[in-house]
C-alpha cells in the first residue's frame, strides 16, 4: 500500500496542468477542425457510394477499403514522413515557415504547423471513411417513397438527395455519427507520434518532467472522459430538442 | 519509386531480428493481434453474460467500467498498463505483455455489449422454453441462448478483431518492435524513401486486415446458409 500512497503523494504543480490544459485544448481543437471536415467528405463520399455510376462507386469502394482496413498511425507516418518527401522542395519549406495575417489589433490568424496540418489531413480522411458508411446507413433510412415524393416534385437526383433525403439522412444517423466524433477525439491522441502538443503528447511530457506518473496519466484520462461525456450530454440535448420539435408538428 | 531499401530490409520488417534477437516486425504483430483477439473474446463473452445475468448495483457498476474503457483512448490505456502492471504484479512485465493487456481490456469492453445485445436479440420464448423443460437458467444461457446469440454476433467479433489489427501498431508508443516500429526505425535510419516504406507497411496491414474481413464474410454467408 505504501507504494500506492507515494504515487498519490502530491498533486500536480500548476505549471504542469497548464501543460496538460494546454494539451486538452490542442485535442479540442483538432477533434472539432476533423469533425468538421470528416462530415463534409463523409457526405460526398456517401453520395459518390449511392450513386448509380460506376466510376463513382469504385473510387469510393477502394477509398473505404484502403483507410478503413490500414492502421491510423501508419496513415499520419504515411502522410507525415512519406508526402513531404514527395512533395517539391519549395512547397515544404512553404507548409513549414510560420505564416500569419494581422486582421485588426487583437485578430491575427496564424498558419497552423506543418504537424497540425498533417493531422488535420490524416485524421479527417481516416474519420471520412467510417463518417460516411453512417451517412450512408441514415440514407437507406429514408424511406424509398422519399425519393419518389422528391421526383414526382420535379428534383433531379441530385437535387433530390440534397434538400430531401440527406437532411432526414443526417438526423437518422445522428446518434451513431456522435459516436463517430467520440471515436475523433480518442483518435487525436495517435498524432503525439508525428509530434503533435496534444494531450497524450502533455501527458507524457509531465510525467518525464515530474515523474508522477499517476497524476499526469490521471488528470489527462479525466479531461478525454470529460470530453466524450460532454459530447454524450450535447447528443442527449440536440435529440431531446427534436423530439420535442417533432411533437410541435404533429 | 525505389524498391531496393524494402529488399534490402525485408526480413528486418517481417520478423524483426530473429533468430539473432527478439522477435518482431509483422510477425510480432500478427502474435499481438492472436492473442489479444482470443484474450478480448474471452473477456467480452463472460462481461458480456455478467451484464446480462446482473440486476441492481452488480449491472451498474458495470456498466460504468466498461464505459470508462470506452472512453479513454488505447493510447491512454496501453500506458496505464504500461506503468500500472509492474506495480500490481510486483514483477518487470514485459512491454508486448501490457499492451496485450490494454488491447484485451479495450476490446473486451466494446465486445461485452455486442455480446450483450446479441443476448437480448434471442427472443423471450427461448428462454421460457428453456425454463419450462426444468433446465436452470445457466443452462439455458449455455446450450439454447450462446449458441444463436453467438451466430449473430459473429460480424461485430470480426470487426473488432480488425481494429485488434490496427490498434496493435500502437505499441509503437511504448517502444515494441511490431511492424509500425521497426518501420520507424528503418525510416529514421535510411532517412530517404519513407513513401515507399510506410506504403509498403501499409499493404502488410491492408491484407491482413481485408483478409480477415473476407474470411467472415464467408464464415457468415456458410451460417447464413445452413440456417435458412
Amino acid at each position: 500500500m505504501t507504494e500506492f500512497q507515494t504515487i498519490l503523494g502530491q498533486m500536480l504543480a500548476p505549471k504542469y496542468l497548464g501543460w496538460l490544459l494546454d494539451g486538452l485544448w490542442m485535442t479540442l481543437l483538432l477533434s472539432a477542425v476533423v469533425a468538421v471536415f470528416s462530415t463534409l467528405l463523409g457526405i460526398v463520399i456517401a453520395a459518390a457510394r449511392s450513386s448509380r455510376q460506376p466510376w463513382l462507386v469504385l473510387p469510393a469502394r477502394g477509398f473505404l477499403s484502403i483507410f478503413r482496413n490500414t492502421p491510423l498511425l501508419v496513415q499520419l507516418f504515411f502522410w507525415y514522413f512519406g508526402v513531404s518527401g514527395l512533395l517539391p522542395e519549395s512547397s515544404v519549406e512553404w507548409l513549414n515557415t510560420v505564416h500569419s495575417v494581422v486582421l485588426g489589433p487583437y485578430l491575427k490568424l496564424t498558419w497552423p504547423s506543418f504537424e497540425l496540418l498533417c493531422a488535420i489531413f490524416g485524421l479527417s480522411l481516416y474519420s471520412a471513411a467510417y463518417v460516411s458508411e453512417e451517412i450512408r446507413a441514415g440514407m437507406r433510412g429514408v424511406a424509398e417513397a422519399q425519393r419518389l415524393a422528391a421526383a414526382a416534385l420535379g428534383l433531379n437526383r441530385w437535387q433530390g438527395l440534397r434538400y430531401v433525403i440527406l437532411p432526414q439522412a443526417v438526423r437518422i444517423a445522428l446518434p451513431p455519427l456522435l459516436g463517430q466524433y467520440m471515436n475523433i477525439v480518442k483518435n487525436t491522441s495517435l498524432t503525439m507520434a508525428i509530434g503533435l502538443a496534444e494531450l497524450s503528447y502533455t501527458s507524457r511530457q509531465v510525467e518525464a518532467q515530474t515523474f508522477k506518473t499517476f497524476q499526469a496519466f490521471g488528470v489527462a484520462t479525466l479531461f478525454y472522459i470529460a470530453a466524450i461525456a460532454l459530447i454524450e450530454t450535447l447528443g442527449q440535448l440536440i435529440q431531446r430538442r427534436q423530439r420535442l420539435a417533432g411533437a410541435a408538428q404533429r | 519509386m525505389q524498391l531496393s531499401v524494402l529488399t534490402d530490409n525485408l526480413p528486418y520488417l517481417l520478423w524483426g531480428a530473429y533468430p539473432d534477437g527478439p522477435l518482431g516486425g509483422a510477425a510480432l504483430t500478427v502474435l499481438l493481434s492472436v492473442g489479444s483477439a482470443l484474450a478480448s473474446a474471452l473477456l467480452g463473452l463472460v462481461l458480456g453474460i455478467a451484464l446480462s445475468l446482473a440486476r441492481g448495483w452488480p449491472q451498474l457498476l458495470l456498466t460504468m467500467v466498461l464505459g470508462f474503457f470506452r472512453a479513454i483512448p488505447v493510447l491512454m490505456l496501453i500506458f496505464w498498463t504500461y506503468f500500472l502492471l509492474p506495480i500490481v504484479f510486483h514483477i518487470d512485465v514485459p512491454g508486448v505483455l501490457s499492451v496485450m493487456c490494454a488491447l484485451a481490456l479495450i476490446g473486451g469492453a466494446y465486445l461485452a455489449h455486442s455480446v450483450h445485445a446479441g443476448i437480448s436479440g434471442i427472443k423471450a420464448g427461448q428462454w421460457d422454453a428453456g425454463l419450462s423443460l426444468g433446465m436452470p437458467r445457466v443452462a439455458v444461457l449455455r446450450h439454447i441462448v450462446l449458441p444463436q446469440a453467438l451466430q449473430m454476433m459473429l460480424p461485430s467479433f470480426v470487426n473488432q478483431w480488425v481494429t485488434l489489427i490496427k490498434d496493435s501498431s500502437l505499441a509503437y508508443i511504448v517502444g515494441v518492435g511490431e511492424l509500425s516500429f521497426v518501420a520507424a526505425q528503418v525510416n529514421s535510419r535510411v532517412m530517404i524513401y519513407p513513401a515507399e516504406i510506410f506504403m509498403f507497411i501499409g499493404l502488410i496491414y491492408f491484407v491482413l486486415c481485408s483478409g480477415l474481413g473476407l474470411f467472415a464474410d464467408r464464415v457468415a454467408a456458410y451460417f447464413q446458409a445452413s440456417t435458412t
